[in-house]
């Protein structure tokens, strides 16, 4: 896999008729080969974004290049037309084609013969499991079948690059495991790609590298792994057996006497106690407390998670609701004093 | 350019695959061609008694009219199917394939074109069904399928239009009621001669009645070139022009 970025992006802007402010300003570059995510949550300017890097959208201003063409050059956008796949958000599908047809027509799109682009639609079909349903049309097709025919659509000209806008949104779990296994399957070939989401389980498991966009402006980036480190530590959570004030104060000063705590404090629920690694501080802190005959009711290590990530530099949940999701979010919630006691 | 050529005719192909996938899109047009031409024929069959009809089959009359109507209303049919695709986001994977996206547009106007023949070929085979005679022959009956097609691709660039412009399908399908004044303001059911007032001037200004003449005159008269001439020259000339403006349009859009 070679060094380049095979996607350039600097200073973007989009803004929309009416003065509507789509992008102000985003840079990023994807390296060639690379899986990268656009996390952010609905009208963050993801759609925005991929729709201007693969010719859909003209952009306002700033420079673009798409696999190794410059946007401004005019006779780029029908040469990164054909570098580029993409699985829309608003899958466009043809419903009143089969399968089978809707994928033949791409291989004639993408200028396959006739005789090649049924060769490639069966094999597609094949690909993403859904020969037994070729010859119905598409719009009986279930959520999951729908994307997985549209993905199977992208990817007849064998592109370079992947754009995926939300692949995964709306679906069940299974039929979302099903779409993550190509995509794995597909960057394992070495197929470049970039897919924005809103769902943080997804940025984390498939992206090697993510941006945080919102309001039209990244606001972060790295690995998943590191954007959850920046947070800073792990938690864990002790309530003990018989919860006196008197008690909780003593193991709180047992606990934070340790070298391996930065922090703790005592919420209704017991201690709350700030470690670099969780997972091995658990044992310790309960042979600790274990030793002194303080008994333990419950424990549990909690980790930065990406939503954690996201909040942090949002300041609110992804999915727009007021940010109550797990335990962690709130513990953090309350060390940046967001709820007082 | 082969390219657009071959691009242009899958596009064709697939439009028409979808046109013809929906039943009811191809029987509504040919039944209500059908219904018009049998109620107003035997509805107005005395009125031929008035004169100055050229004829005395008043169903003979009526051809050219029931033709015109047709290939005007399913102008909005182009739009409608245009709009829909853009709705489901399948114009958008048309516009990122490496193809050029006039052959999107021409396309959805060569269906129009082969629906208006279709269309077109209907009203012709029950014409001659109930006894019509054509009296410029066979190649008139070519000749007026041929002012069809022209005519139904004027009506179609129309509908593109409207569906480009409002991106609505309530307003599209309503916006064929715009078409009416256009194709009843002509002589569908009454000679110029037997017509006064208003409506004759209106008759006179419209455009769609000259079209529709031409093709009258080859069903009643034979080769009339002069009425042929104005009415190829009419459909023909709004042909150009509403081309020309939906090709703007159309650049505009998908810049």
């Amino acid at each position: 896999m070679s060094q380049d970025n095979i996607i350039q992006v600097q200073d973007l802007v989009k803004v929309y008729p009416g003065e509507v402010k789509a992008l102000s300003g985003i840079n990023f570059s994807v390296g060639c080969g690379e899986f990268f995510g656009f996390l952010g949550p609905n009208g963050a300017g993801k759609s925005t974004t991929i729709k201007i890097l693969s010719t859909l959208l003209k952009k306002t201003s700033g420079g673009v290049s798409v696999a190794g063409f410059d946007l401004d050059q005019s006779s780029s956008s029908m040469r990164i037309r054909s570098a580029i796949g993409f699985a829309m958000q608003e899958v466009g599908l043809d419903d009143l084609s089969s399968g089978m047809d809707f994928l033949v027509m791409q291989g004639l799109l993408y200028k396959l013969g006739r005789r090649e682009a049924k060769t490639r639609a069966e094999e597609l079909l094949e690909l993403v499991g859904l020969t037994d349903v070729a010859k119905r049309k598409v719009g009986t097709y279930s959520g999951g079948m729908r994307r997985r025919i549209d993905l199977a659509g992208a990817l007849v000209h064998h592109p370079e690059i992947l754009f995926l806008d939300e692949p995964t949104t709306g679906l069940d779990p299974q039929s979302r495991l099903a779409i993550w296994d190509h995509l794995k399957e597909l960057h394992g070939q070495g197929t470049t790609i970039l897919l924005t989401t809103q769902i943080m389980e997804e940025a984390d498991q498939l992206c090697e590298r993510l941006a945080i966009i919102d309001n039209g402006q990244i606001v972060a980036e790295g690995t998943p792994k590191s954007l959850k480190n920046d947070m800073g530590d792990d938690f864990v959570r002790i309530s003990l057996g018989s919860a006196t004030d008197e008690l909780n104060a003593k193991a709180l000063a047992l606990v934070s006497d340790q070298s391996y705590v930065s922090g703790s404090s005592v919420d209704e629920d017991g201690l709350v106690i700030n470690v670099q690694d969780g997972d091995a501080s658990a044992p310790r802190l309960l042979k600790l407390l274990i030793e002194n005959d303080i008994e333990i009711a419950r424990l549990a290590v909690s980790r930065p998670t990406l939503d954690d990530v996201f909040l942090q530099h949002t300041g609110r949940n992804i999915r727009g609701d007021s940010a109550d999701g797990d335990a962690y979010n709130q513990i953090v919630r309350q060390s940046m004093g967001v709820r007082r006691r | 350019m082969g390219g657009i050529l071959s691009e242009t005719f899958s596009i064709y192909r697939r439009n028409m695959r979808t046109w013809l996938g929906v039943p009811a899109n191809v029987i509504a047009p040919l039944f209500i061609s059908g219904l018009l031409f049998i109620l107003f024929g035997s509805m107005f069959e005395r009125t031929i008694s008035l004169g100055g009809f050229g004829t005395e089959d008043y169903r003979a009359f009526l051809v050219a009219w029931i033709i015109v109507q047709v290939v005007v209303f399913s102008g909005t049919d182009s739009g409608f199917a245009l709009l829909m695709d853009i709705m489901s986001g399948y114009f958008d994977k048309l516009l990122l394939a490496p193809i050029n996206r006039f052959s999107i547009l021409f396309g959805t106007l060569m269906v129009s074109g082969t629906r208006a023949l279709l269309q077109a070929l209907v009203v012709v085979g029950l014409a001659l069904a109930v006894g019509v005679d054509f009296a410029a022959g066979i190649l008139g009956v070519l000749a007026m399928l041929a002012l069809a097609v022209l005519f139904g691709l004027v009506w179609s660039c129309l509908g593109i239009m409207i569906a480009l412009k409002t991106r609505n399908a309530q307003a599209t399908q309503t916006a064929g009621l715009l078409f009416f004044p256009f194709i009843f303001l002509t002589t569908a059911f009454m000679p110029e001669d037997q017509l006064s007032g208003w409506f004759a001037v209106a008759v006179k200004i419209n455009p769609v009645t000259y079209v529709m003449e031409a093709m009258r005159v080859m069903t009643l008269d034979g080769w009339e070139w002069g009425t042929i001439f104005t009415g190829v020259w009419v459909a023909g000339g709004m042909l150009a022009v509403l081309l020309a403006a939906t090709t703007w349009m159309y650049r505009r859009q998908t810049a």
